[in-house]
């Protein structure tokens, strides 16, 4: 039985046959599912490389001037394995950039978002196939730039990951690495702008039928919505890393000033501005996939629908739009006119009220649910609390006269660590645990997990914990040995169990590692089409994994994203869950003209 | 690139004829046209942030300097760009026939405004150039601060721009004629491209030039 509105998306939607050849179908694919990997393998390695950046700052806050141990002999033999000051200043820049830009973009947006928006909205794949590769191959080459950069004479890129004139123009980093990393940023900007016009599309034209805005599971709203903010402001950051590359290799002077300029030459806090103006998105941009996944696994594991669904979705409406409008909170400190400020602060305090709201949907799911504790479910509540964290240090940070204070310290660093890195890796994991199945077929080991989890959480929550303690205290961030300060060496101790710490949570990264190629290599039982019993399309229409054309027919969805333990389902099938698109039995006709209203 | 894959519409292969249901009727989009434009419309938006930024830090730096232009440097032209402002409209206008010739059928009409238009756009390169050079005899260098590093940065951008356009609109003019043909979509899309060219010129010229 196939209704009119499925006959039309399948005549819009037609099967094509699988590629055949091995380019077509694992190097140049145009599947989405298959990009989705590809971004997946790419970000992970590059989680790691992030990663081993991350160790070696801390080492040299836990044992400035001491050789590192192995990665020392490896890669800084000419200096005895001691990071210096030069080096020092590229390991925190690429760390930044690399996690941000290569590591949790590709997997949060690049790999979700790819492989989830067509299964979860009901399409064969996305609206434009060719670009998605094209999106896949621009990311590629940005990688290899960043890679590239560390075999430049002077090194890679070392002003920062904000890369803020004069630091970042010849004067200050002079060098082909800083060149080939701001040309990375503009490369990988063009690789997320066409991912952004393709999910928007995607979302606006491939629904199927019966999949209403209001019925769409939220991680697609937070997908939705973060693709809308790519598209709007990823190119004002191109724009400040083409002006940026101008004044590198060409002389202009758009951010030049002082002795070195011209005429007056031009103005290094435009430079602020522009990052910012996209800088601030970002941060939502990172963090709204994150929400969306987490309000869909949470009542899926509490086994509840989501409470206040609509007001969820308005919040990360109201949040997309407010954060657009908040950026200058970043410049506080660079003479902006103070009714300036307050407005920017004003508007910085606004956001929290729909994070919030968010938040308490969250918990008010919990409230009573009969919770299933697996894997994705802990590292989902996990980031309920290290955002939560992240958030209410945040509002520290917007107040102007408290920012004078922590403007530039660890704290700083210790807040956005809770929520860009915290929240959104913590959130990144609680995808690849749950929709490991779909995307392998294959259910990550349940003890492996659970030991990743508590490696995580308790080292993530201790390491930024600690550096929210040493910048409350006044440790500045970026320092390469801050103990030369005399007021800082009290925070030996503290950096060094910081360090320990985050040793400790980088080794537990491994259980993931060996999990992960354990499950996919190892001989592991199929998963089936649903093991976590849920809801959404991908589970409930398709098998695990996808075919090549997602759906042998398109579904037609018939009620939200969220349908649990609902009195009436359970009667008629047994079960405490119904599908979207789902035809409950003896009651088939009825209720699928009540839905279509 | 966006409009590949897409079939071309059947409807452009009937008899010619004036009946204005018959237009109508050839003139109706497919669900796939449809959204090749709404994926356009989204490129576009995005890619007027990138110049809606040029354009901020344009206006940062000529409100922080003392004096537009410094007064040892020479003042932009403003005729030949004005009469670039004309060549420009009137390349838009030929795409625009163009792109509703194709859409009716006449492919060899298409063609002619499609060339037509790659034409104007040489033409406008050409006459940019002459801009140019001008002004690198009368001493402006990218290397002579802020008034300079505005100038050459947003008309070379924006001249890109144009080179992208102008070979898209070439190939679709040899592409367009009878025996090859080229999907509706392409033709739209690539006119639309060229229209948001356009409309950026003309803000370039009223912002950079004119003011």
């Amino acid at each position: 039985m196939s209704t009119r509105a499925q006959a039309l998306a399948e005549a819009a939607q037609p099967i094509h046959p699988p590629p055949t050849s091995f380019w077509r179908q694992y190097v140049f694919s145009i599947d989405h599912k298959v990009i989705a990997k590809q971004f997946l393998w790419a970000g992970l390695l590059f989680l790691l490389l992030g990663g081993t950046l991350a160790m070696l700052i801390r080492w040299q806050w836990a044992f400035p001037y001491r050789p590192v141990p192995v990665l020392g002999q490896l890669f800084l033999r000419d200096n005895g394995g001691v990071i210096g000051p030069a080096t020092y200043q590229q390991i925190f820049t690429t760390h930044g950039l690399i996690m941000i830009f290569f590591a949790v973009t590709p997997v949060l947006i690049g790999c979700f978002g790819n492989f989830l928006i067509p299964l979860m909205i009901g399409a064969r794949d996305m609206a434009f196939p060719k670009l998605n590769m094209y999106s896949f191959w621009t990311f590629l080459l940005s990688q290899l730039l960043v890679l590239g950069s560390f075999l430049a004479d002077l090194g890679s890129a070392g002003a920062g990951w904000t890369t803020y004139p004069p630091l970042s123009t010849n004067v200050g980093t002079p060098g082909l690495g800083q060149t080939l990393v701001v040309a990375a940023i503009f490369v990988t900007g063009v690789s997320s702008t066409m991912g952004a016009i393709n999910y928007v599309t995607t979302v606006i034209r491939m629904r199927a039928p019966g999949m209403g805005y209001m019925r769409l599971p939220l991680t697609m709203w937070g997908l939705w919505l973060t693709a809308i903010l790519n598209a709007l402001f990823v190119p004002v950051l191109g724009s400040a890393a083409l002006l940026l590359l101008l004044d590198r290799n060409f002389g202009t002077q758009f951010f030049v000033a002082g002795a070195s300029a011209v005429r007056g030459g031009g103005d290094p806090i435009l430079f602020q501005h522009l990052f910012w103006i996209f800088g601030h998105p970002e941060v939502y941009i990172l963090i709204l996939p994150a929400w969306g996944i987490l309000g869909d696994v949470i009542p899926f594991f509490a086994r509840k629908p989501h409470h206040w669904y609509k007001g969820t979705v308005w919040a990360m409406v109201i949040v997309t739009v407010l954060s657009a409008m908040v950026y200058g909170h970043h410049m506080f400190m660079t003479g902006m006119s103070p009714l300036l400020g307050e407005g920017f602060m004003l508007f910085t305090l606004l956001i929290s009220a729909p994070s919030m709201l968010i938040v308490l949907n969250w918990v008010m799911t919990l409230w009573r649910a009969s919770i299933r504790f697996d894997t994705p479910m802990l590292f989902a509540l996990a980031t309920v609390f290290v955002f939560g964290v992240g958030g209410l240090t945040g509002l520290f940070l917007a107040d102007i006269s408290m920012d004078l204070y922590l403007h530039d310290t660890m704290f700083v660093v210790g807040h956005f660590h809770f929520t860009m890195a915290a929240a959104s890796f913590i959130a990144a994991m609680t995808g690849v645990y749950f929709w490991f199945p779909k995307i392998f077929g294959k259910k990550l080991d349940e003890r492996l997990g659970k030991a990743h989890f508590w490696f995580t959480f308790i080292g993530i929550t201790l390491v930024f914990a600690g550096q929210l303690v040493a910048g409350y205290a006044g440790q500045q961030r970026r320092l390469f040995d801050p103990f030369q300060y005399t007021f800082i060496q009290g925070l030996r101790g503290l950096n060094r169990w910081t360090s320990f710490f985050a040793f400790a949570l980088f080794a537990g990264q491994f259980i993931f590692v060996w999990n992960f190629f354990k499950t996919l290599f190892g001989k592991t039982v199929r998963a089936g089409e649903n093991p976590w019993q849920v809801t959404t399309l991908e589970w409930t229409a398709t098998g695990s994994p996808p075919p090549f054309h997602n759906f042998d027919r398109i579904p037609e969805v018939v009620r939200g994203p969220h349908e649990f333990s609902n009195p009436e389902v359970r009667r008629l099938t047994g079960r405490d869950f119904a599908g979207q698109s789902e035809v409950l039995p003896g009651s088939g006709e009825p209720a699928l003209a009540a839905a279509r209203g | 690139m966006l409009g590949t894959n897409l079939e071309r519409s059947p409807a452009a292969d009937l008899p010619a004829s004036d009946v204005p249901e018959l237009r109508r009727y050839r003139l109706r989009r497919s669900e796939d046209e449809i959204t090749s434009y709404v994926g356009m419309i989204i490129f576009l938006g995005s890619w007027a942030m990138m110049f809606a930024a040029l354009f901020f830090a344009y206006a940062v730096v000529r409100l922080r300097a003392p004096m537009w232009p410094p007064p040892d440097q020479p003042a932009l032209p403003i005729l030949i760009p004005g009469l670039n402002t004309v060549v420009i409209a009137g390349s838009s206008a030929a795409v625009a026939v163009a792109v509703r010739a194709h859409a009716l059928g006449r492919q060899p009409r298409a063609a002619i405004g499609l060339g037509l238009g790659a034409a104007f756009g040489a033409l406008f390169l050409a006459l940019q150039a002459v801009v140019w050079v001008g002004l690198w005899r009368a001493g402006l260098l990218p290397t002579g601060g802020p008034y300079a590093s505005v100038f050459y940065a947003l008309t070379a951008f924006h001249a890109l721009h144009v080179v992208v356009g102008l070979v898209a609109l070439g190939a679709l003019a040899i592409r367009a004629q009878p025996p090859r043909g080229t999907t509706r979509s392409a033709v739209r899309l690539w006119g639309m491209f060229w229209h948001f060219v356009g409309v950026v010129w003309v803000a370039l010229y009223v912002a950079v030039y004119l003011l």
